[in-house]
């Protein structure tokens, strides 16, 4: 019978883990134990419940053993009938030991989260802060340059080619005009510089120097002039309030932190980008709020309806529907409800001063600044194409 | 009567690698990488036991908690200096310089010492963790002079435009080397500073054909001088796989462990052969698999937008008919699924043909010696290879 039950006789290789001498030993497997016999006539017994096998073993077919708990014994069996019948008899072959120091593992584990969330979540905002009220007027413009082109870039077609520039005479002159109306000037130590981009997206954002980027998508969305005033007024708060320059710093600091934490295991850039989005989102909340209240003032003194950044918002979350649940944790913008209740006070409250209601744009300057990418724009072609296909 | 020589079995087989990679691989993806010191230890004692000199393999005795420890410990000190330092040199640089140019070599330069502390810690941690015949290897602290030196003999090298890499290479082994011991028998590097410059001859003579041509072309305006910097271009790769096979003979066949020695006779055509191969069945092993998400998002499309078959996918906005969720879903698979794929098969096809290539054609010369050697004590090393495992070092064994 050659069962489990049965006792084999075989030859195996063992080292004791004291010299380099691999020692030829006879093997005896009883159904209890394996007895090792060595070449000086010696012989000692491991328990059938103590045999560990090592794992991961690029030889799938021998075996290789050491007792429970014992460091340094192994017993290095070949293929053949004894190995299938150690691995029969062996009831803990491949239990593995039991985690040591978990202790210490957890408080190292407790102070790596605790420093790294004092440095990305302590340090680094408040010294990019401090930092971005130093930075020197021409190192911020230098900041806003390079990210600007950075920007282009990113948002460009599948051949590679930057965003093109919107700048049609007449569209530049209405944006100018809406600029000055909104006269920031002494607010800031470099002039503001608006770009429009040839895209899709509604959206407009600020970059650290005084460069406002409005999108197209933005101005076609808009009803009236008015509301791409709201947001320019907006975007000016956050040059003012110098949010831009702290992000770009922040980041600086930010990223190579998460980095280090995500390692280089596959795909760690998205694991890293989602992350450091959920960060910034949660300044931005803040920063977009100062901005809103800037722009409420702006509007209010140069006689323009705070309630047009309300309007539009409304609008964007008729559309698209308030970010509730989890994805307002990765939005960088408040809850628009919130954002349009405090346009709607602003208004109330310009009104009450009696503010005068002159429009941003004479009608003719609002078709100029709608066509300011030029007559045939790519959006209106792209309009039509979807609206076929619906 | 002397023993004969040792000659090196290697147990590693594709199946098998290919199934612990993809496991391990994608354990690592779904625990957002907490897994991969797992992985690390799983993969490496896979490799160490496949290598097997005189039929006996090697083990690896690593545990992934004491990885996960130390990564930890390089966490705390990393961040630091990471967090802080780069950002208080982009704000200089800025606003002293204009630009981030600045930054990001002064960064670079702060993290290139480190970068020499932690190989050389990860190096003492891999020894300290191998065991071959029941005894451990070991490497001796010495930290500090490898700091400096690799710093100094890579400034060497970049002064000399790379034409004193192999002396680089020789020194910073050599230093390595004399500290490492196998039980308590010290190794030694045999061989003299310039024992390898003769390795990299025809990577020389590689550069020196597009050095050449592109100079003479460009200076005589003869663009048929071209034709040399087409033949050097065609050269280095096979330069560069004859400098790997021979400049790993030279450095092991100079290497004594008290009386014992080795012979090592690897070949740089069958290096050039498994990366030539090995790539071609990679690529196309991954355009296949690209194929495959195609036509899965292909079908998901169809399922959300049936109209769209029978109007034709015309650009990337058909894409906007798929729920959001799905689109992300499927964008995240996909961009998942082919790095780990390009990980998983460049194991299979270039990492364990050349591990065993290097193995099989080793052997140990005199290896009664051997029989002497006895234990040294465990090298309680609590840091692990943390520092190497943060910092971007890659995967070198």
């Amino acid at each position: 019978m050659t069962g489990a039950g049965a006792v084999l006789e075989a030859f195996a290789d063992y080292v004791d883990g004291e010299s380099a001498v691999v020692h030829r030993v006879a093997l005896r497997l009883s159904p209890d134990r394996l007895t090792i016999a060595l070449p000086d006539g010696t012989a000692f017994d491991w328990m059938a419940d103590e045999l560990r096998e090592v794992p991961d073993q690029a030889d799938s077919a021998g075996l290789v053993l050491a007792p429970a708990g014992d460091m340094l014994h192994r017993l290095h069996v070949g293929t053949g009938e004894i190995a299938r019948l150690i691995r029969l008899n062996a009831p803990a072959l491949r239990r593995r030991p039991p985690v040591e120091n978990k202790g210490k593992i957890a408080a190292w584990a407790a102070g790596a989260i605790a420093s790294v969330s004092l440095i990305i979540f302590v340090l680094v905002p408040v010294m990019a802060n401090q930092l971005a009220l130093l930075l020197p007027p021409a190192g911020e413009r230098a900041l806003g340059d390079a990210t600007f082109e950075q920007v282009r870039t990113a948002l460009g077609d599948a051949d590679f080619l930057p965003v093109e520039l919107c700048e049609t005479p007449e569209g530049l002159a209405a944006l100018t005009k809406m600029e000055a109306r909104l006269d920031v000037g002494p607010d800031l130590p470099y002039p503001v510089t608006v770009a429009v981009l040839d895209h899709d997206l509604v959206n407009a954002f600020a970059l650290p120097g005084g460069r406002v980027i409005l999108f197209r998508g933005l101005i076609e969305a808009a009803e009236n002039p008015e509301e791409v005033a709201a947001i320019l007024a907006h975007e000016i708060g956050h040059v003012v309030n110098r949010d831009p320059t702290r992000d770009a710093l922040r980041l600086a600091g930010s990223i190579g932190v998460l980095g280090l934490i995500f390692g280089d295991f596959a795909g760690g850039t998205v694991m890293l980008l989602l992350a450091n989005q959920l960060i910034n989102a949660k300044y931005s909340q803040a920063a977009e709020i100062g901005a809103d209240d800037y722009a409420h003032a702006v509007l209010t003194e140069a006689g323009l309806p705070p309630a047009a950044l309300g309007t539009f918002f409304e609008r964007l979350r008729a559309e698209h529907g308030d970010e509730a649940g989890w994805a307002a944790h990765f939005s960088t913008h408040p809850r628009m409800v919130e954002r349009v209740d405090a346009a709607l006070e602003a208004q109330a409250r310009a009104e009450a001063a009696g503010g005068a209601a002159v429009p941003a744009l004479s009608a003719s300057e609002w078709r100029d600044l709608r066509s300011i990418c030029g007559p045939n724009s790519a959006s209106e072609q792209g309009a039509a194409g979807r609206v076929g296909r619906q | 009567m002397a023993l004969r020589d040792l000659t090196t079995d290697y147990a590693g087989r594709g199946t098998p690698m290919f199934r612990l990679a993809l496991k391990t691989g994608v354990l690592t993806v779904l625990t957002l990488g907490f897994y991969r010191f797992w992985m690390k230890t799983r993969m490496r004692r896979y490799y160490w036991s496949a290598i097997r000199p005189g039929g006996q393999p090697l083990e690896f005795t690593g545990r992934p908690t004491e990885m996960l420890t130390g990564f930890l410990t390089a966490v705390v000190v990393l961040a630091f200096y990471i967090g802080l330092v780069n950002l208080i040199l982009m704000f200089l640089s800025f606003s002293l310089f204009g630009g981030d140019a600045p930054a990001y070599l002064l960064s670079f330069l702060g993290l290139v010492p480190m970068i020499f502390f932690a190989q050389y810690r990860a190096r003492r941690y891999i020894l300290a963790r191998t065991r071959w015949r029941g005894i451990r290897f070991g490497l001796e602290p010495g930290v500090k002079g490898y700091v400096w030196r690799a710093s100094l003999w890579w400034i060497v090298t970049i002064l000399s435009a790379g034409i004193l890499w192999p002396v680089k290479t020789f020194e910073l082994e050599k230093y390595r080397t004399d500290r490492t011991w196998y039980g308590d028998q010290r190794f030694e590097q045999t061989g003299g500073r310039w024992s390898l410059m003769g390795a990299m001859k025809h990577v020389y003579i590689a550069a020196a054909l597009i050095g050449a041509g592109s100079a003479a072309a460009a200076l005589l305006e003869q663009p048929i001088w071209f034709v040399a910097t087409a033949m050097g271009a065609a050269w280095a790769p096979l330069g560069l796989a004859h400098w790997k096979a021979e400049s790993f003979k030279r450095l092991t066949e100079g290497k004594r462990l008290g009386e014992a020695g080795f012979r090592c006779r690897p070949r740089g055509g069958r290096i050039v052969a498994i990366y030539l191969l090995g790539g071609l069945a990679i690529a196309g092993l991954l355009i296949a698999l690209l194929f495959a998400l195609g036509m899965g998002i292909g079908i998901l499309l169809s399922v959300f937008d049936p109209e769209l078959i029978a109007q034709g996918f015309d650009d990337l906005a058909s894409l906007a008919a798929l729920p959001a969720w799905v689109a992300t879903m499927a964008g995240l698979t996909a961009y998942f699924a082919a790095f780990l794929f390009w990980g998983v098969l460049r194991e299979v096809f270039i990492t364990m043909p050349v591990a065993r290539h290097l193995a099989e054609s080793t052997e140990i010369v005199n290896p009664d010696a051997l029989n002497a050697i006895r234990q040294r004590p465990r090298d309680e090393f609590a840091e692990a290879e943390g520092f190497a495992d943060a910092l971007p070092l890659g995967d070198g064994i």
